[in-house]
């Protein structure tokens, strides 16, 4: 390793770093603006100039544009270096507006700050300022060309990091412009990170636009729970709501960024229509009153009928301490449940993947892009997790192979092979590529189970003609890498594709390959969810049960099954049956609206939580703020607003978890932080993978992986093989596969005004040539007959995608809710053309 | 007057371009069919570095040595780029060339393309030369036709085909890195080395990229021999003749193929006709608008790009902008940098905000508001901007900073009359 001498102090670094990474290293930070770590080195902007003294450079060079060798000495404080780089400032604030008051940036501005620590303090420059025309880049990015120093971040970021192509550089010389080609709605769904990279205020954040400088705001980690990735991010709030969101840095996770959904899905949180204050059948009272009426009709219910008259529903976006207080008190009580998932299916796939997940082959997202080739089955990344898609992308462009086996229309923003097969054919597919890329020789020298197991995988036979070529393409490909990651989905597969999933990594195992194994998860904290799931009732036996009048009363600890159960017309009678319906929530659900009691509860940020990722990943959010209702809302528009009193307006929201605790046995509220360490303890004691949880502030920055799998040594169930999937649905059939989409599906961020805007009409997408036989073009409006009822949904006919396949989005504009189970098929005849 | 021989213009005619009959009359596609039978594409590349063949870009870079540079188990397909983006402000050499004699340069890239062992062939063009554009189309298809492009060209095994790109038409696509990018698609920013284009070019494969006028120096290098070749220069450290551009102040603008390390005195007063009347020599620019300023104590200097490097100076392209006691060289200055600022293509600091700031700082001075802090500033700035991306920057400067060294005095009458005081 090369060792080289700045200022004096000598470092030793591994080939290929950069000097100025080298000086950092060293706490010295040379300045930057088009260097960015993600980004790379491009030497544009000249301001990191050093003097190299020694070595093989010498005299002023770009400190992000050199390796360190052997030998050099370099100066940072070197005078002609340093007046070279008081000139790039100068250079750079010929143009810059001094609108510094007016600019969002203007606080944390890198512009500002090496302004000011280069001493360009005179303006010399007498000519005019340049000036452009800005743009409308849609709802999320307010753009400000004026402002701009011409650092190439963005797109470079754009472009080349993510894959998207309609912002960029145009003109040249000093009139270079960075926009897009017109004004419109920015097509990528990472265009948040646009306004974290820049150096100064071309995008910033819109929605939060004129709210607060940054030394206005309570910054606090937090977490992003919009999907099971648990990307990093920070919170900001100021007069008691949260206004903004950005991307903080992981190493394992997210590294530098998050996507749209992420930075903008907290708009629940802070929207004025959020339950602030507890009720009993819709009229506002004190939280002790509502809890004090849920314990006394539980009493009652419970004499009258029973414990096990009592059920609850908890969900995968609590954090473990809410899910875990369900679970005991459940346990404590002998109440029914608590069920996490809507569907038993659902639950046992999660469940299956969790406990799959060898430690050995669970990667992190940042593994995940240094591997060489990636097999996704059943999961479209960039509607269910975006930032996988980026992740992907990476791992793309260092000249990895991307493969996905999917049904639905695919979209990534990079070169990959898309084998558009059905759900029931993924297993299948799955398979023969694996079978296709290890070496029989290999694999016979791996052991009995893993032969057995090759034997009666299928092999590329199976291949549809039409897609032989591709699969057998991508099967040399996969056989080529040697850093393989396997990427499963959890929601349209079968039950038995996480397990396959699974035992295909240790198959590539077995073949001398290093194995990553990636699942996806449908909510934040299925992960714990699942690790807290027993053989208790599924949600459709409560239904069950509330059906035949044994369960009575039903307790949903933030869940909102009106909003993810797929048998709407089922659960509105249901509900309609019990005797008593408590709901804890934080945004306004349908089914608080159903609820005889409602006890308002508090968000991620305002009471914290742990969270654990699709990966094993444990991590915790602490609090963001205080919580209340927000100045803005409170004063009415009145200044200054005026509530008399000595609490927070707007406080009485609380952790669901120690809601879950006042039902359970009355007490008087003990403080937070004390019913948070004795659920820790209980988790620790009872929950058997999860260890000892150390305080927030003890937890590792990149939180700890829990070890989930249950121990099994690798196993190869060749029984999976052998009952494939029999097809199980007519033939001739469409089956219809509900499906995420990055905006309008996503239940907390569905919340969201900013999101809203960006949201696509819904749509049913089916291959062009089922559009065909059932005589529709690309955007007819149709009706599909499902078992609850009719869906009236526009077509879009795709060329990638499935035939012998309908996928809607769960979208929250969409009836999709009447599906009484799955998988679901129709008929061509249930398919009409509806005439406008 | 001197008759040098003529050697790139032998064929040049005052109304027409050579014909593939006539340029084989004198002795063309000889170099190639002999290189193609008997020479290995080694044996071109020593040739070629034998006669110290300098690119006549401005560069100097010794075309023999980046043939060279091409790996002997480098990928393929390989590109030959041949730069006839010629916007240096004053030059001119490339489109007389292609008009007068465009089979030259044709086989000129054969050559260069077989010693690189390239498959494709692309004449990078600007889009002010339309017709020397369809010239080339036009005698590319002749060539085929006759054997010397397409497949096994000669029945030698040896294959090469030759495209003519438009430019989109900016002065920095003239530069190897950008150029490529611009063929490529993409904007034409510099893109510094490593990897250099000779190791990853166009598409990630070798590419090798030379000037009109280097091309069609090499079959009369192939034909004649190095000694040949050197023994055409003047001077001991020059080699081959150069076309001349001659324009300014003198009676016959024009270009003038002469020996490498002919006098500067002998270009203007013989071939050009001496100054116009009434003119004196006050300086020149030897090579185009990036090169500096050649005050009158250099009138006798030999033409080379030795000679001129020995005394801090560029021979560039070898377009000769001559400038009398009557031209205020502050608005000549002015005139370039304004070009300069324009042409900048935005990649770094320096030059896409640097060059405006001398601009104004130059309008300042010629307009009678200089300050004395002018000078100064200049000289740091124009030092600072050779710190920039590329060498598009340090060139732009050059006229500034010979500006401030030769002519100060003319600076300061500018600041201490307050006006400019040609006018």
């Amino acid at each position: 390793m090369p060792k080289i001498i700045i200022d004096n102090h000598e470092i030793e670094v591994p080939e290929g770093t950069k000097v100025i990474e080298a000086a950092e290293q060293l706490g010295i930070m040379i300045p930057r603006f088009c260097y960015h770590p993600a980004l790379g080195s491009v030497g544009a902007c000249r301001v990191c100039a050093v003097k190299f003294l020694e070595g093989p450079f010498k005299g002023v060079q770009m400190s992000c544009m050199i390796d360190v060798k052997d030998g050099m000495i370099v100066s940072t404080t070197d005078e002609e270096a340093v007046e070279f780089r008081q000139y790039v400032i100068e250079w750079l604030m010929l143009n810059h507006p001094h609108d510094c008051p007016v600019c969002d940036e203007g606080g944390h501005c890198l512009l500002q700050d090496m302004t000011i620590s280069g001493g360009h303090g005179m303006r010399r420059y007498l000519g005019l300022k340049r000036t452009y025309r800005d743009q409308y880049l849609g709802p999320l990015v307010q753009h400000e060309m004026n402002r701009c120093i011409h650092c190439y971040r963005c797109s470079r970021f754009y472009q080349e990091f993510a894959g998207y192509f309609d912002l960029g550089v145009m003109q040249s010389a000093n009139r270079t412009y960075f926009g897009r080609f017109k004004d419109g709605i920015l097509e990528s769904p990472f265009t948040g990170n646009l306004s974290d990279i820049c150096p100064t205020g071309v995008y910033t954040d819109r929605p939060s636009r004129f709210f607060g400088r940054r030394w206005d705001y309570q910054r606090s980690p937090s977490l992003c729970i919009n999907c099971s990735l648990g990307c990093h991010t920070t919170a900001s709030a100021r007069y008691r709501e949260v206004v903004r969101q950005e991307a903080r840095y992981s190493e394992a996770v997210n590294g530098y960024f998050i996507c749209d959904r992420g930075r903008h899905g907290f708009h629940y949180a802070r929207n004025e229509t959020r339950p602030r204050r507890a009720l009993i059948e819709g009229r506002e009272v004190s939280t002790e009153e509502a809890i004090r009426a849920a314990r006394e009709k539980l009493a009652e219910l419970v004499k009258s009928a029973g414990p096990d008259s009592i059920a609850c529903l908890g969900s995968g976006r609590s954090g473990l301490e809410t899910q875990a207080m369900l679970k005991q008190l459940c346990q404590e009580k002998g109440w029914q449940g608590p069920s996490y998932f809507m569907d038993k299916s659902l639950a046992g796939k999660v469940k299956t993947a969790v406990s799959r997940l060898d430690p050995e082959l669970a990667v992190s997202l940042h593994q995940l892009e240094g591997s060489d080739a990636i097999i996704v089955v059943g999961a479209d990344p960039i509607n269910e997790a975006p930032m996988l898609a980026l992740a992907m992308r990476q791992a793309q462009r260092h000249g990895g192979k991307i493969a996905v086996v999917d049904p639905r229309p695919i979209f990534l923003p990079f070169d990959f092979t898309h084998l558009p097969v059905r759900p029931d054919e993924i297993n299948l597919y799955l398979s023969a590529l694996i079978k296709g890329a290890v070496d029989p020789q290999l694999i016979a020298e791996a052991g009995k189970g893993a032969a057995e197991f090759y034997q009666v995988s299928p092999s590329l036979e199976i291949v549809a003609d039409s897609l032989q070529e591709k699969a057998s393409i991508l099967a040399q490909e996969l056989r080529a890498g040697q850093k393989v990651v396997i990427v499963c989905g959890t929601q349209i597969v079968r039950e038995t594709t996480p397990a396959l999933a699974a035992d295909h990594a240790q198959l590539l195992r077995a073949a001398k390959k290093q194995v990553g194994l990636f699942y996806l998860l449908p909510q934040a904290n299925s992960f714990g969810a699942s690790l807290l799931t027993g053989d208790e009732v599924s949600f459709s036996e409560i239904l069950e049960g509330i059906e035949d009048g044994r369960v009575k009363s039903l307790i949903l600890a933030e869940n909102d099954p009106f909003y993810n159960f797929h048998d709407r017309q089922r659960l509105d009678l249901a509900i309609e049956k019990l005797d008593l319906l408590v709901v804890l929530d934080y945004f306004e659900s349908a089914a608080v609206k159903k609820a005889q009691v409602f006890l308002p509860t508090s968000t991620l940020y305002e009471g914290g939580g742990i969270f654990i990722n699709q990966e094993g990943r444990l991590q915790a959010a602490p609090k963001a703020y205080l919580g209340g209702i927000s100045i803005a809302q409170i004063g009415g528009g009145n200044h200054p607003p005026r509530v008399y009193g000595r609490d927070i307006p707007g406080g009485e929201v609380r952790a669901a978890h120690q809601f879950l605790t006042q039902i359970s046995n009355g007490d008087q509220i003990e403080d937070d932080d004390h019913t948070q360490r004795s659920l820790l303890r209980w988790i620790a004691d009872n929950i058997t993978p999860l260890p000892e949880i150390p305080p927030f502030d003890e937890l590792a920055e990149n939180g700890m992986r829990i070890s989930s799998s249950d121990n099994t040594p690798p196993y190869f169930a060749v029984k999976w093989q052998e009952e494939k999937d029999k097809g199980n649905g007519l033939e001739d059939s469409l089956e219809i596969i509900l499906t995420d989409w990055t905006f309008g599906t996503e239940e907390l961020s569905s919340f969201s005004p900013p999101l809203r805007k960006l949201e696509r009409s819904p749509c049913a997408s089916m291959h062009t040539k089922d559009a065909a036989r059932l005589g529709l073009d690309h955007g007819d409006k149709v009706k599909i007959k499902l078992d609850e009822g009719d869906v009236e949904v526009d077509v879009c006919a795709e060329e990638n995608m499935a035939s012998g396949a309908i996928v809607l989005p769960r979208h929250r504009l969409l009836e999709w809710q009447k599906i009484k189970s799955f998988p679901k098929f129709v008929s061509y005849e249930d398919v009409k053309k509806v005439s406008t | 007057m001197m008759n040098y021989p003529q050697v790139l213009f032998k064929n040049r005619k005052p109304d027409r371009i050579a014909t593939l009959e006539e340029y084989r009359q004198s002795g063309g596609y000889e170099g190639l069919g002999d290189a193609l039978s008997k020479a290995s594409h080694k044996d071109v590349q020593q040739v070629l570095l034998d006669a110290v063949l300098l690119g006549r870009g401005g560069a100097a870079f010794p075309a023999g040595r980046k043939l060279m540079t091409v790996a002997d188990d480098a990928p393929h397909p390989r590109y030959i780029v041949c730069n006839a983006d010629e916007m240096e402000p004053g030059t001119f050499k490339d489109r007389v060339l292609i008009h007068a004699d465009p089979h030259m340069l044709i086989e000129g890239m054969i050559i260069a393309g077989y010693g690189a062992q390239a498959e494709k062939g692309i004449i990078f063009i600007r889009p002010e030369y339309e017709s020397a554009a369809r010239i080339l189309e036009r005698e590319i298809k002749i060539a085929k036709e006759a054997g010397y492009l397409g497949k096994n060209i000669l029945g030698n095994g040896y294959s090469l085909d030759i495209v003519v790109h438009r430019s989109a038409g900016r002065y920095i696509c003239g530069e190897v890195t950008a150029q490529l990018n611009a063929l490529m698609g993409k904007r034409a920013n510099p893109q510094q080395p490593p990897p250099y284009p000779t190791e990853k070019g166009l598409w990630e494969r070798p590419t090798v990229l030379q000037n009109v006028e280097t091309l069609a120096c090499m079959p009369h290098i192939l034909r004649n021999g190095p000694e040949w070749f050197k023994n055409l220069a003047l001077t001991e450290t020059g080699a081959g003749t150069k076309i001349f551009c001659a324009s300014g102040k003198i009676n016959s603008p024009g270009c003038y193929e002469l020996p490498m390390g002919i006098r500067l005195s002998e270009i203007i007063e013989v071939h050009a006709g001496g100054m116009v009347e009434g003119s004196e020599y006050k300086a020149c620019l030897p090579g185009g608008a990036s090169t500096r300023f050649l005050p009158r104590e250099f009138y006798d200097i030999e033409m080379d790009f030795d000679t001129l490097r020995n005394v801090g100076h560029r021979l560039g392209t070898g377009a000769i902008m001559v400038f009398d006691q009557k031209t205020c060289l502050v608005a000549a200055t002015l005139n370039l940098v304004e070009f300069f600022a324009r042409e900048s293509c935005g990649w770094c600091t320096p030059c896409r905000e640097g060059l405006p700031y001398i601009r104004d700082l130059l309008r300042r001075l010629e307009e009678g508001e200089g300050e004395e802090e002018y000078i100064p500033m200049l000289q740091q700035m124009s030092k600072h901007l050779w710190s920039s991306y590329c060498a598009f920057a340090p060139g732009a400067v050059s006229p500034v900073e010979s500006l401030i060294t030769y002519f100060e005095d003319e600076v300061r009458e500018h600041i201490s009359q307050k006006k400019c005081p040609f006018k």
